[in-house]
């Protein structure tokens, strides 16, 4: 009875557990690619009025399916659970403003770069603030785990700062428009949309924390998806495709992206 | 799948964890005493012969018992600095959790004032009881002991519902988890030892109810 109970469990589970594609076959095999992609980050991610996702990050997603020749199903992920997300094969691949560091890469596997941001803090322009040392007394959110996360969260306390942690960036910026914090971390561009959505404040960009550039994030074990993933960012990088989806969210040329 | 626990990690960052809890418990403590408050109040509006009051308490009842407990949240955080009420995660958390709760507990101390019977009633006026004494001995407290399983399965949800309020960035228990697994990743160590905390939480907290249960409503058994 037991054994059956069991049985039958397992047998559910491996209903709902996805297979995990580790390489470029198995994604052509299956027919599409998964990706997951935050919709929270204007710019890079957001949902369409459509209710598809839409943004530097699903169009670099839409073309990498063009180039592999499957269409692509996007799964919303959050900053926090991108990995766990990627780990347990629920998505092939993350592009979801996935900056790129040497913690994170014992978890999960980078591609090249195919991105720039900026970690920053953003305010209203009547808020005087240049660098972190005036931060002292301000309240400040930041999306958990995120770059202004870890960079803020061990100064915090020396600085005096309040560090308001939310689950996502729009969870951090709704808080700012609202008042209840004085600067919220985010990107370059995203006081473009604070100022059109919330006119009046001039919100701008105070302090630039760290300057970052965004990989595509894999599973550890997946070398020749990977080593195609690389290949595909060389050539829309020199073919002017990745120029052009620069342009089109950011407004800014691509500029010079590192590589490793 | 080929992972290697790590649960060395996890009584590393163990006392941050406990710190959540300790808000989570002070959350929901402090929840279920306001809560049931609005309940008792709650339910005496809907049994009022005022219609205006039975109508505004209605309109409470459902209008939180009909919309997410999320969705409530992220108003008296995000929504009601718009009207001036500028709340600290902590306050917001705990308003949002009392008003939830109080909609719930209006409609269980309702069902069970309502059975008390009629007779039980005219049998404390016989006595020559006064009103409010005929409320609290007669009615309130035989009702209470009718539904306080009902009662406290209801306060053991708010408690587990409070671990939404880390959106609005309450550092309760699963704020502290979630903050600590975006920096190490060790998502499945933490989350299996938080739900291993939460049953502790909930065990503790039906114990004390028992407690509570055996103190208040044992000299009631067997009457009703």
């Amino acid at each position: 009875m037991a054994t059956r109970m069991i049985v039958t469990v397992l047998a559910l589970m491996a209903l709902v557990l996805p297979s995990h594609a580790q390489t470029v076959d198995d994604i052509i095999k299956r027919g599409k690619l998964i990706v997951g992609v935050n919709t929270t980050t204007p710019i890079f991610g957001l949902m369409g009025k459509d209710g598809q996702p839409e943004g530097y990050d699903p169009d670099v997603a839409r073309l990498m399916g063009k180039y592999l020749g499957v269409p692509v199903e996007f799964v919303s992920v959050t900053g926090a659970n991108r990995i766990p997300t990627l780990l347990t094969g629920k998505v092939d691949v993350l592009i979801c403003l996935f900056g790129i560091t040497p913690e994170r890469a014992l978890q999960v596997a980078y591609s090249i770069p195919y991105a720039s941001e900026a970690a920053t803090l953003v305010g209203p322009g009547s808020r005087n603030v240049k660098s972190i040392d005036d931060l002292k007394g301000l309240k400040v959110g930041v999306p958990r785990g995120a770059m202004q996360d870890l960079l803020l969260s061990p100064v915090a306390a020396d600085k005096g700062i309040t560090l308001q942690r939310f689950d996502d960036e729009a969870t951090g910026l709704q808080a700012l428009i609202s008042g209840q914090v004085d600067l919220a971390g985010t990107g370059l561009l995203v006081y473009r949309t604070l100022n059109r959505n919330d006119p009046g404040k001039s919100y701008e960009v105070k302090v630039v924390l760290r300057e970052l550039h965004f990989g595509i994030g894999m599973r550890r074990g997946a070398t020749d998806l990977l080593q195609w993933t690389n290949t595909f960012l060389y050539f829309i990088k020199n073919n002017g495709e990745l120029d052009a989806i620069s342009r089109k969210w950011r407004e800014l040329p691509l500029g010079n992206l590192p590589v490793f | 799948m080929d992972y290697v626990f790590q649960f060395g990690a996890v009584w590393q960052d163990f006392d941050k964890l406990l710190l959540g809890a300790w808000l989570t418990v002070r959350l929901s403590a402090i929840t279920m005493v306001l809560g049931l408050a609005v309940g008792i109040l709650g339910a005496v509006g809907k049994g009022s012969r005022s219609r205006l009051l039975r109508g505004l308490v209605e309109g409470y009842v459902e209008a939180i018992r009909n919309t997410p407990f999320l969705v409530q949240l992220l108003f008296v955080y995000l929504g009601l600095p718009a009207a001036g009420l500028k709340l600290s995660p902590e306050q917001a958390a705990l308003l949002a959790m009392v008003v939830n709760l109080g909609a719930y507990a209006t409609e269980i101390v309702r069902a069970g004032i309502e059975a008390v019977p009629r007779g039980q009633v005219e049998a404390g006026r016989a006595l020559g009881l006064g009103p409010y004494q005929i409320f609290r001995l007669v009615v309130l407290m035989p009702a209470l002991r009718v539904v306080f399983p009902a009662l406290a399965s209801q306060f053991i949800l708010v408690m587990l519902a409070s671990s939404v309020v880390s959106v609005i960035s309450a550092e309760e228990l699963t704020a502290v988890a979630d903050t600590i697994v975006a920096r190490n990743f060790r998502s499945f160590e933490f989350y299996l030892v938080v739900t291993g905390i939460y049953l502790v939480l909930t065990l503790a907290f039906q114990s004390v109810f028992a407690l509570i249960e055996r103190r208040l409503f044992g000299r009631w058994a067997g009457h009703t």
